[in-house]
């Protein structure tokens, strides 16, 4: 029987399907995919009971809207996109509900968790959608998302809610430093350069997106040495001809050519994945 | 071998200076011995032509660095594996590229010589990566070395047949792309509705590293009709 859970009315900006990603795949040249800010959807199964890994719907800024097919709970983190939900805690939801997404206020990806997870095809072993390698299930106006057949989700008795600590919770605008150890190729640039790179400010261009996220700033003077290709991690900072940064994101490919001055601690890639275009950021020495 | 640190939870291994036949060799013998005998907490490989990049659970290895002497000692120890002759794979082409003029101005040739040269090399897989089964293939033809393009197409479309550097490959996948487009295949390389989780989800991707390739030129029958 199938437990249909969800009806995507509009898709705003964007929705997919997301987990933590497909491992295991990028000695065929597939990328790993997952949730673009690893802690928020987290966050949403958590609160929910849901294991780290049950796909979430990840909402790209705006303007999304589904109904409720059935009483559930469900969970809203992320990206403030002015939901109609309460966000950062379970929420009982009932059917023929409408939760609308309808103007981004703060950061930008959303999570939707539904108790037990959304049931979906694996693909490589992952129900992350890639939508370039024609790789997860495409959502679309009209698709219908199942839930699993796991046991259902219930407060403890005696129990008020469900919350996400308020420590957990994040401002997407507060001021943001991130961390970046050093790259293969940290080598290759001059002390100046190096220099240039952590003491100034950097803005996201609107030129980012999955793949990976540009920031323009003062250049860097790197010559453009092409290196052979090799693997490159996502938090990657390269810096390709032109000077100006490429941070790799979760569907960057897994080898390429531009020097890697750095690369960002894994646990503050969830916050640059935030950053809308015009933030301002800057990077501190991890070591 | 040489260990560049990657970021936490991770170590680079580079195992040679050039790439080709013999590094090549060395990383399948690095492969095998990873996949046969995984070192605690090992998450991911991804190979390429001097480097391998290990990735570690984190809460299991939370210093990928201080492990290196015994990854080191594994790696040394490996037997050598001995790679069986693999079959050539034919792929139809058909060379209409928007940069074939470019590769043959660049390297003083005609566009039919390109072609041809292009055409009667026996290529080997040397690695995917880049897109989904991207193979990137050599020894192409030095009279066929051609540098990437000064400014990347936002778009090239799947299937598309293009040189970079001393490479050719074969875009399974509509990207951006550097490379100088020469011609384009007609069956889809790379199929995501090919193979299952039962049956083995690898058959979408139709080649493999240490694969043989031969492109074989058709003409194009819409043009001809």
């Amino acid at each position: 029987m199938k437990l249909q859970i969800v009806e995507l009315h509009d898709c705003g900006l964007g929705v997919s399907i997301q987990d933590t990603g497909r491992h295991g795949w990028r000695k065929f040249g597939v990328p790993v995919s997952g949730s673009m800010d690893d802690h928020a959807a987290d966050w949403a199964n958590r609160l929910l009971g849901n294991g780290p890994e049950a796909p979430v719907l990840e909402l790209l800024l705006q303007g999304a809207k589904l109904e409720m097919l059935e009483d559930a709970w469900i969970a809203v983190t992320g990206a403030d996109a002015n939901c109609n939900v309460a966000t950062w805690r379970a929420v009982r939801a009932t059917k023929g509900d409408v939760i609308q997404f309808s103007r981004s206020v703060s950061g930008v990806w959303t999570y939707i968790a539904v108790e037990g997870g959304f049931e979906c095809a694996r693909f490589l072993g992952s129900a992350s959608m890639f939508a370039r390698g024609k790789l997860g299930f495409p959502c679309a106006t009209g698709s219908i998302l199942e839930r699993t057949h796991g046991e259902r989700f219930k407060l403890q008795s005696g129990v008020a809610g469900r919350f996400t600590p308020m420590n957990e919770r994040r401002n997407y605008d507060s001021p943001l430093t991130l961390k970046m150890w050093r790259g293969p190729q940290w080598d290759l640039f001059t002390e100046n350069d190096r220099g240039a790179f952590f003491s100034q400010q950097w803005t996201v261009s609107p030129d980012s997106d999955r793949v990976g996220y540009r920031l323009s700033g003062t250049p860097l003077t790197a010559d453009s040495t092409q290196i052979i290709s090799e693997p490159v991690r996502v938090g990657s900072v390269q810096i390709p001809e032109g000077g100006s940064p490429i941070v790799i994101m979760r569907d960057g490919p897994p080898v390429g050519g531009y020097p890697k001055l750095g690369i960002i601690d894994p646990t503050d890639i969830s916050w640059l994945a935030q950053c809308r275009p015009g933030r301002t950021l800057k990077f501190q020495p991890a070591e | 071998m040489k260990w560049i640190p990657y970021g936490p939870g991770a170590v680079m291994l580079h195992f040679a200076d050039k790439l080709g036949e013999k590094a090549f060799l060395r990383c399948q013998t690095i492969l095998a011995e990873l996949e046969q005998h995984p070192p605690y907490g090992l998450l991911e490989v991804v190979p390429a032509f001097t480097r391998i990049l290990l990735e570690f659970d984190r809460n299991l290895v939370p210093d990928a660095l201080a492990i290196i002497p015994h990854l080191e000692a594994q790696l040394k120890a490996a037997a050598k594996v001995k790679l069986p002759r693999m079959p050539v794979k034919e792929v139809s082409v058909i060379y209409d590229g928007p940069d074939l003029e470019r590769v043959a101005e660049l390297n003083r040739l005609t566009v039919p010589e390109v072609c041809r040269r292009h055409a009667a090399t026996t290529y080997k897989v040397y690695m995917l990566g880049f897109s989904p089964g991207f193979p990137y293939l050599g020894d192409l033809d030095r009279r066929l070395h051609t540098p990437r393009l000064p400014v990347p197409r936002p778009r090239i479309p799947e299937g598309s047949v293009a040189i970079g550097g001393e490479h050719t490959g074969i875009y399974t996948i509509e990207s951006p792309g550097g490379w100088n487009i020469i011609g384009r295949i007609l069956e889809p390389i790379y199929d995501p509705s090919r193979g299952s989780a039962l049956s083995g989800e690898e058959a979408m991707f139709l080649l493999r590293p240490g694969d043989r390739v031969k492109f074989v030129p058709v003409r194009d029958r819409r043009a001809s009709a």
